[in-house]
């Protein structure tokens, strides 16, 4: 190998690729409030080197939070060492690579020639299509974007399903144990050997450690699954699909790779065309017989100068122009162009705007005057078209949800608003002294609070359904949503009413009512209903915060509290 | 009677004889010296204005009341699991009186093992999330650095269990109470705008789940469970009680500190003194009433004498 060359064997990429992999993973799983810390800032490091986000965020936005900054890191290693990132960081690129690893023992190899196909171009049209959406103020793309989408995965997907099987299986074990026998006639030993001592323990792990809230399960995991399940098997037909054709992040680190400092070099004299190194190539960054090579399409992955049989292929930094001069005839090689039409840029980004105009198509998309009753967004969330410039749907906030309420949206928010987080009050309610979704949201979509803003913030109102409430309708005392309503001096009071029973007897009832210049819409009062199918409580987004103009119940005026019904 | 006993017939006749010769044994005792079934003791001292003095005063208020029983011996016996069952429902601090006192828990805790119990737990079913009113409450840090194992009820892990009450005939229970030698109730007395107030009658809706179809007729409800867990040792914390907005409180003005506890083996007696103490009249209280009626214990607690003390 020459001097001044890069030469690594594949194992260590496989290595550091699996290692950034598992970091994603705990990083997910360390998404993780209790009653008195939050995880820091680092929580959401992936997020911060993502300067997709930056870039689109701070188009659709008009701002950014200063610590998306961070993604300028990657910008700049990207420009020296090309698109190292998707081959050697993201984590979805790993999955790909997994995936690949996977197809490679099913499917005969023969076959494989990574060539570069010109279909590779389609990311950076997508990239184009949506920077044009972003600078109308869409923010849709990142919804694709590959870190985005990997937690979204993991926490509405992955997670649920393998929390299922471990509590499924212990929960059967343990239910079966003879060990604990009738409860009636206290633990009934039947000698130590019971295998619910093996599961419990297990389970017991999972419980403590892994899962954050018992039962943890997201609407949508289904369409979640679909998608992921289709970017995996894509590998099937060529090997990281995803990365080479759609990758929006892919696309701009691949236009920032247009000239790296580190390049492929080939030694013309010993190059035959055999191909080979085609074989093994991550990005299709090279075709023909293998000497043309397009940075923007290059991961990084080294594979070529690791499978060439005659040394004939390696990496090596630029050199200097002085270099150049001091031996002559030896001249840094062209480098293939990404190829863009101006043409096709116009007509993706006119396709964008399309897009754009497409998703404001819908009542949700004008959002400025149709308030989705249901959509209860968490407590700091910005106004919804503001929010919207600004949510990726990528999960954080959902993972956090210490009661597990806030929920992907699927049809509430639009297409436009897919993924993005709303609260489902049947499922868990906003708990009152916790803020950890604006803490952990990586593009301040929700706000960061402190506690004692929070407490100030409505995220709905509260309506108790005189069609469902069980004193209303079958006469009996009931108020446990009153007893759990968490504001001090309780947005539900209670009308005493004096009814007569079928029997002839009186009773008093507790008739709940709902104060709406209390109430904070946290909706445990929803939560906790006896009635779980169709509580006799719902939140609806009435008199949100948020929203100015969607404060349709004005506050009492103190003195003024018989007028103006008279 | 049938020729030939299978095990389970076996050990249910043995563990009733042995019951009835321990319940001869113990009457044997009261009668050669009759044990107090309630005692209060009160505060008169200086107000404690700092975190240590607190939990001086709480200590030594939970010492004394247990002393004037008799002393927790009384009810903790050599190689007891023990299960202390504090109120932990609310994520609130301890000024804000939504949860039991966590030094009277640390105290009993304390006690407990220094009169021979080989574990003490610590646990309650809350209603807020449990990993945060254990720790707002100040009770698992308190009850942890005494030695107590602090137990997070497991959802799934509550078994239906056929109590045979007038309303409830099964409810899950979390077996690992049921499962202990001892279970001490601790809760503290506070405003409930159903039940009018929630005592120790009240508290057993901690170790159960569905709950919330108890709202619908509290008095039988908590008369059902509070005779299936025929409780033997109560104490009822009034060292700060909540009067009004309960039983979640949150407004330190609906908070009075009174400093005192009242112990005893009498569970309707002592929501009898506790409602007093916020300020009712037993008699107004639906539980009390029921407890009185099935025959839980009676409303008029001073005719239990109950060993009054003051601390200062």
């Amino acid at each position: 190998m020459r001097a001044g060359s890069v030469g690594l064997p594949r194992w260590v990429r496989r290595v550091v690729q699996v290692a950034f992999l598992l970091l994603f993973l705990w990083l997910v799983l360390a998404t993780w409030a209790t009653a008195e810390t939050m995880p820091g800032t680092w929580v959401k490091a992936f997020f911060l080197a993502d300067p997709l986000l930056l870039v689109l965020t701070g188009l659709a936005a008009r701002a950014v939070p200063l610590v998306l900054l961070w993604s300028l890191v990657t910008v700049v290693v990207t420009v020296i060492l090309g698109r190292i990132f998707c081959g050697w960081i993201c984590p979805l690129g790993t999955v790909h690579s997994l995936a690949g690893w996977a197809f490679d023992k099913v499917q005969s190899r023969a076959k494989r020639h990574d060539a570069y196909s010109p279909w590779q171009k389609a990311k950076y049209y997508v990239l184009a299509g949506g920077l044009a959406m972003a600078l109308f103020g869409g923010h849709w793309i990142t919804i694709f974007d590959p870190l985005v989408l990997l937690y979204r995965t993991a926490t509405t997907a992955i997670l649920p399903a393998l929390q299922y099987a471990v509590e499924q299986t212990a929960h059967s074990i343990f239910q079966a144990d003879p060990h604990l026998g009738p409860v009636a006639l206290g633990p009934v030993q039947l000698g130590p050997w019971h295998l619910s001592r093996l599961s419990e323990p297990v389970y017991q792990f999972f419980r403590d450690h892994v899962f954050a809230i018992p039962k943890q399960a997201f609407l949508g995991a289904g369409l979640v699954w679909l998608v992921f399940g289709l970017m995996v098997a894509a590998n099937g037909y060529r090997r990281r699909f995803w990365c080479r054709y759609l990758c929006p992040l892919g696309a701009m680190l691949g236009l920032l790779a247009r000239w790296p400092l580190l390049r492929r070099r080939v030694n013309q004299e010993g190059c035959n065309q055999c191909g080979l190194c085609l074989t093994a190539c991550h990005g299709a960054s090279s075709d023909g017989g293998g000497q043309a090579w397009r940075p923007s399409e290059c991961l990084m992955c080294l594979n070529c100068s690791q499978t060439c049989a005659r040394g004939s292929c390696s990496f090596g930094w630029v050199s200097l122009p002085g270099k150049w001069t001091s031996q002559p005839g030896k001249k840094e090689p062209a480098l293939a162009p990404v190829g863009l039409s101006r043409r096709g840029l116009l007509w993706s980004g006119l396709g964008g705007l399309v897009g754009l105009a497409a998703l404001r198509a819908t009542p949700q998309g004008r959002a400025k005057d149709y308030y989705p009753p249901r959509l209860i967004r968490p407590p700091g969330a910005r106004p919804e078209p503001e929010f919207l410039a600004r949510c990726t749907g990528c999960g954080m906030c959902m993972k956090i949800c210490p009661t597990g309420g806030l929920q992907p949206a699927i049809t509430e928010a639009g297409l436009e608003g897919i993924f993005t987080p709303r609260l489902v009050p049947l499922i868990g309610h906003c708990d009152y002294n916790c803020t950890a979704c604006g803490h952990v949201c990586p593009t301040e979509a929700i706000r960061p609070l402190e506690v004692e803003e929070k407490h100030q913030i409505k995220i709905g109102l509260a309506a108790f359904d005189p069609t469902r409430c069980i004193p209303y309708v079958y006469g009996r005392n009931c108020i446990v949503c009153e007893e759990h309503c968490p504001v001090p001096d309780k947005a539900i009071y209670c009308v005493e009413q004096e009814v007569k029973l079928r029997n002839g007897q009186t009773r008093t009832l507790l008739l709940p009512r709902v104060d709406p210049d209390k109430c904070i819409g946290c909706g445990v009062c929803e939560h906790v209903c006896p009635l779980d199918d169709q509580p006799g409580i719902r939140v609806l987004s009435t008199n949100e915060t948020r929203h100015d103009r969607h404060q349709p119940i004005p506050p009492e005026v103190p003195g003024q509290e018989d007028l103006p019904y008279g | 009677m049938v020729d030939h006993w299978n095990r389970r017939e076996f050990l249910a006749f043995s563990a009733a004889g042995v019951g009835t010769l321990g319940l001869a044994g113990t009457g044997l005792a009261s009668l050669v010296q009759p044990q107090a079934q309630m005692a209060i003791v009160r505060w008169t001292g200086p107000v404690p204005a700092s975190l240590s003095e607190e939990q001086k005063v709480a200590a030594k208020l939970t010492e004394q009341v247990l002393e004037a029983l008799g002393g927790i011996r009384r009810f903790v016996k050599q190689g007891d699991v023990v299960w202390i069952k504090p109120n932990i429902a609310w994520d609130r601090t301890r000024e804000q009186a939504a949860n039991t006192n966590p030094d009277v828990v640390a105290t009993l805790v304390r006690l407990c093992l220094d009169a021979g119990a080989k574990r003490v737990k610590v646990g309650d079913n809350p209603c807020d999330l449990a990993q945060k009113t254990y720790v707002t409450s100040g009770i698992a840090e308190a009850a942890k650095k005494a030695g107590a194992e602090i137990v997070y009820l497991d959802r799934e892990r509550f078994r239906e269990v056929q109590i045979k009450g007038e309303r409830l005939k099964t409810i899950p229970i979390y077996p690992e109470i049921m499962e202990a030698d001892l279970v001490i109730n601790v809760p503290i007395a506070k405003h409930h705008r159903l039940a009018t107030a929630t005592l120790c009658m009240k508290n057993y809706m901690g170790v159960v789940e569905k709950r919330q179809l108890f709202h619908q007729d509290i008095p039988t409800s908590l008369a059902d469970i509070t005779r299936f867990m025929k409780p033997r040792l109560c104490i009822l914390d009034c060292t700060r009680i909540l009067l009004a907005n309960g039983p979640k409180g949150g407004r330190l003005e609906d908070v009075e500190a009174k400093w005192t506890l009242a112990a005893g083996t009498d569970i309707v007696a002592l929501d009898a003194f506790g409602a007093e103490m916020l300020r009712r009249k037993p008699a107004e209280i639906g539980s009390i009433k029921k407890g009185v009626e099935v025959g839980l214990g009676t409303m008029d607690y001073r005719s239990l004498k109950p060993k009054e003390m003051t601390l200062s």
